[in-house]
């Protein structure tokens, strides 16, 4: 029962609680500032991902314009959903858990304001900079220096106010949030150094090798562990249930810890890089399966007695959607890496598929559950629609399953296509086209999925739906 | 002593670091120590060891031409490895000859790094040579017109611009010609 005390937050009510909503001594301004404007950036990008599916179909479409061609707009997008929206979201839910965890208010709310704004420029600089072409030319490192620099200034100042809050403490025991939200903040900063100032010392195939432990940490070391951070924290939080076991907890947050950071090298299977390399990278990706499966057991091993909730608790709805992504992106993962699967997948449609199906069905997902769930008890007031709320969920699952498995096919498909060298290359382009079809419509519903949840969210911040309710007991979601 | 570990925030850092940085410099330092073909540019004159030539640095038009492409994403779509595949080595190739694979010391030069990560449109690492100027410049123009089918978006402003399609075109003229794979020297201007 230790886990049951581990949660019982300072300051905060409980779902089923009777109290009313302003007995939070939590001011939660900056999580207020990170989680509105992500979820901004959430819509404008999800725009652009629309421009950019469009633009596998009508080509020419916006095509005579420089800043609106493919090349431009598809770094806009994935910096612009991985940082402008994801990371933002997923610090902001972080300056709300965390002092709540730790039984103390935030270290310290003007620093955590200035992160805020300072973060907000260097979005709006990607977004000037991705446009005009300014890219370095490297996958999720496009950023020109300058804003490289200010998001080493702002992780810093980010994990400045967490550690604080930590070292400040009152509950001795941390809970598992707390190691993955520590771990998040350690390794990204090297890890965001190496992609986006050591990779740059060095040219050829050691700086692509750079370049890849950045790209697939920023998954593995920034985005899965602060996902997995919030998803340990919501899970048992909206269920209001303990979570099933702290050890188990750890050995999955110290197998990550361990086994991650060795997988780059498989982006660049059977290209031209060391062989030995490429078996040290298959043989780690596959061990990924051991801090994957403890979670995911973890989070399902929670939920036992309590799966009548997700008839009508929508943060439940996407958070164990996004376990059951989870668990099946990291069997992908573990399963491209295999030189014979590999041979088949890499460089198709696939990965795009499995790709989002991590960053928007797992770790999107968890988000926004977040969201859902902290921004009414930090505005004080019911959420807006929980209807609205319902049909952003079934919006993004549809959409997103749409688009992951017609990926996932087509992707095949177009693997198997380009290993007969017999088709011509320009016939595999040609046969794609009902593929490219599906996944733009599945991108419309996951936009009105977008749509629904930012309305929602904004509406209730504004108070558009009056002040009915500061009684916690009315609040389902 | 594991329970007190658990709720130590400075045990938590040395272990979580430590973890990292074993991995960490395992597979990013060490490599390169290992394998000198990471640094070392290609050059062969045995024919017995397989294709000969030379890699060379690239001049300054290149360079240009090489920004253009960093500029416009191309690398966005395409990629340049013909990777240990039995079809790679034969979409690269060229009027019947299987194309080499590419090896990590043609890419000496290469900075930042053009590999790619999805390939959409045809891969690129020996495209140096089988069309020449003429072509690239129509194809920038309006790609569909000679590759009917084809998604690749205009890029009317390169086609409209000499010096640019001159650089880009010289820069593509490079990729994958440090081997001299091809028997008759058949290359385009």
């Amino acid at each position: 029962m230790a886990e049951r005390t581990t949660l019982a937050d300072a300051g905060e009510i409980p779902v089923t609680s009777t109290a009313k909503y302003t007995e939070s001594v939590h001011e939660d301004a900056t999580a207020r500032a990170f989680i509105l404007s992500s979820i901004g950036y959430f819509f404008i990008v999800g725009i652009v991902a629309l421009l950019v599916a469009a633009k596998f179909l009508w080509p020419s479409f916006l095509g005579t314009i420089p800043m609106l061609t493919y090349g431009r707009l598809r770094p806009l997008h994935v910096n612009g959903m991985l940082f402008g929206w994801l990371l933002a979201a997923d610090m902001g839910l972080m300056y709300y858990v965390v002092p709540r965890l730790c039984g103390v208010k935030l270290w310290s709310e003007k620093f955590g304001l200035a992160t805020a704004a300072l973060w907000n420029v260097i979005i709006l600089g990607a977004v000037v900079s991705l446009l005009m072409g300014w890219n370095q030319g490297f996958e999720y490192g496009e950023l020109p220096f300058v804003l490289d620099v200010a998001v080493v200034v702002a992780w810093i100042m980010f994990g400045t106010n967490m550690f604080m809050t930590v070292a400040t403490r009152k509950y001795q025991q941390m809970y598992v949030t707390l190691w993955y939200m520590m771990g998040t903040v350690l390794w990204t900063a090297f890890v965001y150094l190496t992609g986006n100032f050591a990779a740059l010392l060095v040219t050829g195939v050691n700086q692509a090798n750079l370049n890849w432990m950045y790209v697939h940490n920023a998954v593995g070391l920034i985005f899965t562990p602060i996902g997995l951070a919030i998803a340990y924290y919501f899970i048992p939080k909206t269920a209001n249930t303990p979570l099933h076991s702290h050890k188990l907890s750890m050995v999955g947050f110290w197998s990550l810890a361990f086994v991650y950071v060795w997988t780059g090298a498989h982006h660049m299977l059977h290209g031209p890089i060391s062989q030995w390399l490429q078996t040290i990278a298959i043989v780690f990706s596959v061990m990924l399966l051991i801090p994957v499966w403890a979670a995911v057991y973890n989070f399902f091993a929670t939920m036992r007695g309590q799966w009548h909730q997700m008839r009508d608790n929508v943060p439940i709805k996407f958070l164990i959607s996004g376990v059951v992504f989870y668990l099946l992106t990291c069997f992908q993962g573990p399963m491209h890496s295999l030189r014979s699967v590999n041979a088949i997948v890499s460089k198709t449609d696939w990965i795009p598929g499995h790709a989002h199906m991590a960053v928007l069905g797992a770790f999107s997902f968890f988000a926004i559950a977040g969201c859902y769930y902290v921004v009414p008890r930090m505005f004080k007031r019911e959420l807006y629609s929980d209807a609205l709320a319902n049909w952003s969920f079934w919006l993004f699952l549809i959409g997103g399953l749409g688009f992951f498995v017609t990926l996932w096919l087509g992707g095949f498909w177009q693997g198997w296509q380009w290993n007969n060298p017999s088709i011509p290359f320009i016939d595999t382009v040609v046969n794609l086209q009902p593929v490219w079809l599906v996944r733009f419509f599945s991108g419309v519903l996951m936009f009105g999925g977008i749509a629904a949840f930012a309305y929602n969210i904004l509406a209730t911040a504004i108070g558009a739906g009056g002040e009915k309710a500061t009684d916690g007991a009315a609040v389902a979601a | 002593m594991l329970r007190k570990a658990d709720n130590s925030a400075v045990a938590f850092v040395i272990g979580a670091l430590v973890l990292f940085f074993i991995g960490g410099i395992l597979t990013t330092v060490v490599p390169p120590l290992v394998d000198a073909s990471w640094s070392k540019p290609f050059e062969n004159s045995d024919p017995t060891k397989g294709p000969t030539g030379k890699l060379k640095p690239y001049t300054e038009l290149e360079l240009q031409g090489r920004a253009i492409y960093v500029r416009e994403g191309c690398w966005y779509c395409h990629t340049q490895q013909t990777r240990t595949i039995l079809a790679d080595t034969k979409r690269s190739g060229w009027r019947g000859v299987d194309s080499p694979v590419s090896t990590p010391d043609e890419f000496v030069y290469d900075n930042p790094h053009m590999f790619g990560t999805k390939r959409t449109g045809p891969d690129l690492s020996r495209v140096g040579g089988k069309y020449d100027e003429q072509w690239h410049v129509t194809h920038f123009r309006n790609p569909a017109d000679l590759v009917p089918g084809s998604i690749m978006p205009p890029f009317p402003w390169i086609a409209a611009d000499p010096a640019e399609s001159k650089a880009l075109v010289a820069y593509l003229q490079t990729l994958g010609r440090a081997k001299d794979w091809r028997p008759d020297g058949d290359f385009e201007k």
